[in-house]
C-alpha cells in the first residue's frame, strides 16, 4: 500500500443549496428592479442590446446569469447556455459565497477583503455593482442593507423606498 | 494595528536599490538562465542618456545592444505587437524595461505575447487569465513615482478599436526591479515633484483605501515618511543622490502598499482629468490628494491620523489632539504642495485652474468638471474608496479642487 | 537605510490570511496551473481535526488530492526520495505542507527533488544547485509555526537547504488552524516569530522593505501574544500571531543568519525544544550585548513594541534602553502569565548538563561560537546545573 492516500474532495449539498436559491432570487429581484427603479432602468439602458453578466462561485458554481434580450433585462437561470458573457463577478468559493449571501460579509467587505474577481470591461462592471447595490436596499431591511452597501441611500423618498420594494418583491416572487 | 477579517497580500519582486544597482543586472540574467535581453525604453529616456548609462553597466556578460527606443507616451496593441516581432526574430530571452508607466506596461505586454505564444494578445486579458510565469522582466524605473515597477496589472490600448484592455495577474509582476539613483538624476525639478507627489497619493490612498491590510499598511507609513521628507529636499536640489535613491525606494514602497490595498476617490477622479483635459498624472494626483482625504475623513479620521507621526515627527504629532490629527495630515499635504509651487517657481499647480499647457493655457477649464465627473463614474479605483461616490460628489470635489478650496465637509452624502 | 551598498530583497510568499482563507486553495491552485496537489502534514503534531480542515476546504471543487500524514520528526532525504518516486509516478504537480517544522521542511526538499527530477534525492545537499523555479508550494501554518514556513531555508538531515525559490510562493493563514491546546505553544510561535523579527529589525544592514515585514510582526506579537496566551481560544489573537510568524519569516530569509536564530536553531535541531523557547530565554541578553558592542541598534524596536504615543514621548536618545527595558518587562509578563510551562534557564526546560555540552561542541564550530556558548553557559541557571 502506497504511504500516500488518493483523497477525493467532498461535497457541500447544503451550503450549495442556499447558495443556489440566493443567486435566482437576486437574479429575479434584477429582472424585477429594472422595471420598478427608474436608475436601474437607466443603468441598464447604458448597455448593449444583448448585454450578459453572471454571478457565482469558483471553482464549480452556482451561478446566476442575467441579461437583456431585446432591450427587456431577464433572469436567465444558472447557466449562460452558450451566451456570451460581458461581465463576470466570481466569488472566490462557495464558502466565500455563502458568507456573503447570508449577509456575514457584506458585497463591499468581501470586494474589499479581495473575495471577489471581476472580469470584463471595468465601466459596465461598476454598473452591475452599482445595480446590485441598489437591489440589495430594496431587498433588505434597513439595519442588514446598510451593512451590505457602503452608503445607504437615507436621502431617498419614502415613496421611492415603499413602493421600489413592494413592486421588487411582488415581481420577483411572480417572476414577472 | 488592525489585522482584517480576511486579507491578501502579495509582491513578489526581487528588489534591487543602490547607487550602483544596474550593474546587478547581468549577473541576476544570468542566474534566471538568460543572456540576451531585449531592452524597450522612450525617446525621452534615451535622450537623456540614460540608456548609454544602462549600457555601460550591462558591460559584455549579456548580448544587450538590441535596444527598442520608441515606445510612445500613449503605447497601444501595435506596439507591443511590433516589439514581441523584434523580440523573436531576435531570440531574445528576456527584457529590460528602462522607462515610466508606459514603457512598463508595453514590457509585459510583450511579455505575455512571446511567453505564451500568443498571436491575440486580448486572448490574455482580464483577471488571472495567464497561468505560468513568463520570461524574465527587469524593470529599471526612471521616475520615482508610478511604482509600475511592482504592480501586476498593465493596461494597453487597442487604438483601431477604441479599447483599453486592462491585465491582471501575479505573473505580470516584473522579476526584478532596479532602483538606481542614476535613473532619476537629471530629472528636473518640475517633473521631479509631481512624480513624487505621485508616490505620496499611493501611499496615502493606500493606508485608508478598503483593502488596507497589516502588510500594505506597513509598506505605506514607510513611503509616506520618506516622501515627505525627502522630496522638497529632492526638488530644491536635484543632485541630492541620497535623496533621489530615497524617493526612488518610498515610490517602489508605495507602489507596494497600493497595488495590495489599492486606490479610492484620488485617483478615480484623477484618471478621468487625465483622459478628459490630458493633463499629466502625478500634478492631478497632488491637487486631488487633500480632497480625498477630506472626503472620506468621516470614515477614516483615525486611520488618517496614523499618518501624522511618520510626516511630521514626533513634536507636531504631540502638540496636536489626537482629534485634529487627521485634519493635520490634510494641511501638511496642502503645505507640501505650496512648498512645491514655490520652489519650482510656481509650475507645480495648486489647484485644476492653475494647470496650464505649453502656451499657457488653462487646460481644465470649469466648464469641462461635469463632463470628468461623469468619466470617474467609469473608473473602477471607486470601488475600493471607503466612501461611495456618485456624479454629484464627483462634481462637488472637482468644483472645490479647481478652486483650490477645502472641501466643505459638511456637503459630503453620509449614509 | 544604508545607502553606501547596493541591497536586495525578495519576498517570494503572497500571504492570505483570515476567515475560510482555506476556501480559496482550489482557486489559488488553479491559478498556478496545478490541479493534483499533495497535501504533506505530521498528522500527529497538527490532529486529524487540522487534517479534516484542510481537505474540506476542497469540498465541492471536484478536485482529487494526495494525502501523505507520516511526516514525523526524524523525517529524512530517505522520506524524501520514496516521497519523490511516487510524486513522480503520480504526477502530483503542487505541494501543500500542512503544519510548521519538519512538514514544511520535508516539502520545500520533495518540492526540490520532484521539480529537478533528482534521481536519488538521498544525494541532494545545500550544494546542490537550484536555478529555476520549482512546482508551486503552499504552506498552511498551524499553531506551533515557527515562522521558517515562509523562508527560503529548509533544514533537513542535519543541513540546511537555502534558496529564494524554496520558499513557498503562498501562505494561506486560517483562523480555523490558528488557535493552539495550549498557552505555551503559542507562546514559542509568537516567542520564535518576536525574535527572529527583532534581530531582523534592529540588524545594521536591514533595508526598508524588509523592516515593512519586521515591524508589522513585532507589533503584532507585542499587541496579541498575550491575548493569545491568557486564551489559547481567542482566534483573532492567535491568528495575529501567525501572521507574526509568517511575516517574520520573510523578513529573517533577507537577513543575515543572526545569534538568536542560530540558538534557537541548535536547540531545536539537538533537543526538539520549540525555538521561541529559548529565543525568549536569552532575547534580552542577546540585544543588550549586541546594543552595547554597537552591533545592533535596539532604539528601532521602540516604535512596534511601545506604539506611537509612547514612541513620540521619548526622547531619540533614550530610545534604545527604553526598548530593552519595555522588552524586559513584556517577557517577565509572558512568563508570569504561562508559570512553570515556559521555561527560564535550560534547567528548568530539563537540559541535562551532558546534552549542553553537546550543543556547546556544535556552537563550538560556528564563527561566533565562543559568544553563542557564552550566551548558553549563561542560561544553565537553576540547581540542577550544579548537581550535573
Amino acid at each position: 500500500m502506497s504511504i500516500i492516500k488518493d483523497v477525493q474532495s467532498g461535497k457541500k449539498p447544503l451550503k450549495r443549496a442556499y447558495v443556489a436559491i440566493f443567486l435566482w432570487f437576486t437574479g429575479r429581484a434584477i429582472q424585477a428592479a429594472a422595471k420598478v427603479d427608474s436608475e436601474v432602468k437607466k443603468e441598464f439602458e447604458k448597455l448593449p442590446e444583448d448585454f450578459t453578466f453572471s454571478l457565482g462561485c469558483l471553482p464549480c458554481g452556482p451561478w446566476m446569469v442575467v441579461g437583456r434580450e431585446k432591450g427587456v433585462v431577464k433572469y436567465l437561470g444558472g447557466d449562460s447556455r452558450g451566451r456570451p458573457v460581458q461581465v463576470r463577478l466570481a466569488i472566490k468559493s462557495l464558502d466565500a459565497g455563502f458568507l456573503i449571501l447570508s449577509f456575514q460579509e457584506s458585497t463591499a467587505l468581501a470586494t474589499a477583503r479581495n473575495r471577489l474577481i471581476t472580469d470584463g470591461e471595468i465601466p459596465q462592471a461598476l454598473a452591475i455593482i452599482r445595480i446590485l447595490d441598489i437591489v440589495e436596499v430594496y431587498l433588505l431591511p434597513k439595519l442588514i442593507a446598510s451593512l451590505a452597501v457602503k452608503r445607504y441611500p437615507s436621502w431617498w423618498s419614502f415613496g421611492r423606498k415603499l413602493g421600489g420594494r413592494i413592486g421588487v418583491y411582488t415581481r420577483t416572487l411572480l417572476g414577472i | 494595528m488592525l489585522l482584517p477579517d480576511y486579507y491578501e497580500f502579495c509582491c513578489r519582486v526581487k528588489i534591487v536599490a543602490g547607487h550602483d544597482a544596474l550593474e546587478k543586472i547581468p549577473d541576476l540574467l544570468i542566474e534566471r538562465g538568460a543572456k540576451k535581453p531585449l531592452v524597450i525604453t522612450d525617446k525621452g529616456v534615451a535622450g537623456a542618456g540614460l540608456i548609454d548609462i544602462v549600457s555601460r553597466a550591462l558591460g559584455d556578460r549579456v548580448q544587450a545592444d538590441l535596444i527598442a527606443d520608441d515606445v510612445p507616451p500613449d503605447s497601444d496593441l501595435r506596439v507591443v505587437n511590433r516589439l514581441a516581432r523584434l523580440y523573436r526574430d531576435n531570440a531574445c530571452d528576456a527584457i529590460i524595461a528602462v522607462g515610466g508607466g508606459s514603457v512598463m506596461d508595453t514590457a509585459k505586454g510583450i511579455n505575455i505575447v512571446v511567453s505564451e505564444n500568443a498571436e491575440d494578445l486580448m486572448a490574455f486579458s482580464g483577471v488571472g487569465a495567464l497561468k505560468r510565469p513568463l520570461k524574465p522582466l527587469v524593470a529599471v524605473p526612471t521616475t520615482a513615482g508610478t511604482g509600475s515597477e511592482v504592480t501586476q496589472v498593465a493596461v494597453i490600448k487597442d487604438h483601431e478599436k477604441h479599447l483599453k484592455m486592462a491585465f491582471g495577474s501575479y505573473f505580470l509582476l516584473p522579476d526584478i526591479s532596479i532602483l538606481d539613483s542614476r535613473m532619476t538624476l537629471t530629472m528636473p525639478p518640475f517633473i521631479t515633484a509631481m512624480t513624487g507627489m505621485d508616490a505620496m497619493s499611493h501611499a496615502v490612498e493606500a493606508y485608508y483605501c478598503l483593502q488596507k491590510n497589516p502588510l500594505s499598511d506597513a509598506h505605506a507609513l514607510s513611503a509616506v515618511g520618506m516622501i515627505y521628507r525627502h522630496l522638497p529636499l529632492v526638488v530644491k536640489n536635484p543632485d541630492d543622490r541620497e535623496g533621489r535613491l530615497a524617493m526612488a525606494v518610498a515610490a517602489c514602497l508605495a507602489g507596494i502598499a497600493f497595488s495590495n490595498s489599492m486606490v479610492g476617490l484620488v485617483h478615480n477622479l484623477g484618471h478621468a482629468t487625465g483622459s478628459v483635459c490630458g493633463v499629466p498624472h502625478g500634478l492631478c494626483m497632488a491637487i486631488l490628494l487633500p480632497y480625498g482625504l477630506e472626503y472620506n475623513l468621516h470614515k477614516m479620521a483615525d486611520v488618517m491620523a496614523e499618518l501624522l507621526l511618520p510626516m511630521a515627527g514626533e513634536q507636531v504629532y504631540l502638540a496636536t489632539p489626537a482629534e485634529q490629527r487627521a485634519q493635520k495630515v490634510v494641511s501638511l499635504i496642502r503645505g507640501l504642495n505650496e512648498d512645491l509651487h514655490a520652489i519650482t517657481g510656481g509650475r507645480h499647480a495648486r489647484c485644476l485652474q492653475e494647470i496650464k499647457d505649453r502656451e499657457g493655457k488653462p487646460s481644465v477649464p470649469r466648464d469641462v468638471l461635469p463632463q470628468i465627473a461623469a468619466a470617474a463614474l467609469l473608473d473602477g479605483a471607486s470601488i475600493y474608496n471607503p466612501e461611495d461616490t456618485d456624479y454629484e460628489d464627483n462634481l462637488m470635489v472637482l468644483e472645490a479642487a479647481w478652486e483650490g478650496k477645502p472641501l466643505d465637509r459638511s456637503r459630503v452624502k453620509k449614509g | 537605510m544604508n545607502s553606501a551598498a547596493v541591497f536586495d530583497f525578495t519576498c517570494p510568499v503572497k500571504t492570505n490570511s483570515g476567515n475560510k482563507a482555506l476556501e480559496h486553495l482550489p482557486v489559488e491552485l488553479a491559478g498556478l496551473n496545478a490541479v493534483n496537489p499533495l497535501i504533506v502534514a505530521n498528522a500527529r503534531a497538527v490532529g486529524p481535526k487540522a487534517v479534516r480542515t484542510l481537505m474540506n476546504a476542497f469540498g465541492d471543487s471536484k478536485m482529487t488530492l494526495g494525502l501523505f500524514e507520516g511526516v514525523t520528526e526524524a523525517a529524512d532525504l530517505g522520506v524524501v526520495d520514496h516521497l519523490k518516486n511516487i510524486c513522480l509516478e503520480k504526477k502530483y504537480d503542487a505541494f501543500i505542507a500542512l503544519g510548521g517544522g519538519k512538514a514544511a521542511d520535508v516539502a520545500k526538499v520533495l518540492n526540490l527533488a520532484v521539480s529537478l527530477k533528482t534521481p536519488d534525492a538521498r544525494q541532494l545537499s545545500p550544494k546542490t544547485p537550484v536555478r529555476k523555479r520549482l512546482l508551486p508550494l503552499v504552506v498552511v501554518p498551524t499553531a506551533g509555526a515557527d515562522g521558517l514556513e515562509t523562508s527560503g531555508f529548509a533544514h533537513l538531515n542535519r543541513m540546511i537547504f537555502s534558496s529564494e525559490f524554496l520558499a513557498p510562493g503562498l501562505a494561506v493563514l486560517d483562523s480555523r488552524l490558528a488557535r493552539a491546546r495550549k498557552g505555551i505553544l503559542m507562546a514559542a510561535t509568537g516567542l520564535a516569530a518576536l525574535g527572529r523579527a527583532v534581530e531582523s529589525h534592529v540588524s545594521a544592514d536591514r533595508n526598508p522593505f524588509q523592516k515593512a515585514y519586521s515591524f508589522a510582526a513585532v507589533r503584532f506579537v507585542r499587541e496579541n501574544l498575550p491575548a493569545a496566551v491568557a486564551d489559547p481560544g481567542n482566534k483573532k489573537a492567535a491568528l495575529a500571531v501567525l501572521n507574526a510568524a509568517a511575516m517574520s519569516g520573510c523578513a529573517f530569509s533577507n537577513a543575515a543568519s543572526g545569534r538568536l536564530h542560530k540558538l534557537g536553531q541548535v536547540f531545536y535541531e539537538l533537543l526538539g525544544i520549540p525555538q521561541g523557547v529559548i529565543m525568549g530565554m536569552c532575547l534580552s541578553r542577546v540585544l543588550e550585548d549586541g546594543f552595547r558592542e554597537g552591533s545592533c541598534d535596539p532604539a528601532a524596536l521602540l516604535q512596534p513594541l511601545a506604539g506611537d504615543d509612547a514612541f513620540a514621548r521619548t526622547p531619540a536618545g533614550k530610545r534604545a534602553e527604553a526598548a530593552l527595558a519595555l522588552l524586559n518587562r513584556f517577557l517577565e509578563e509572558l512568563r508570569g502569565a504561562l508559570g512553570k510551562d515556559l521555561p527560564k534557564s535550560l534547567s528548568e526546560a530539563g537540559v541535562s548538563g551532558y546534552r549542553k555540552e553537546e550543543i556547546l561542541d556544535v556552537l563550538g564550530k560556528d564563527e561566533d561560537g565562543h559568544y553563542l556558548r557564552g550566551v548558553v553557559e549563561g542560561m544553565a541557571g537553576g540547581k540542577r546545573e550544579r548537581k550535573g
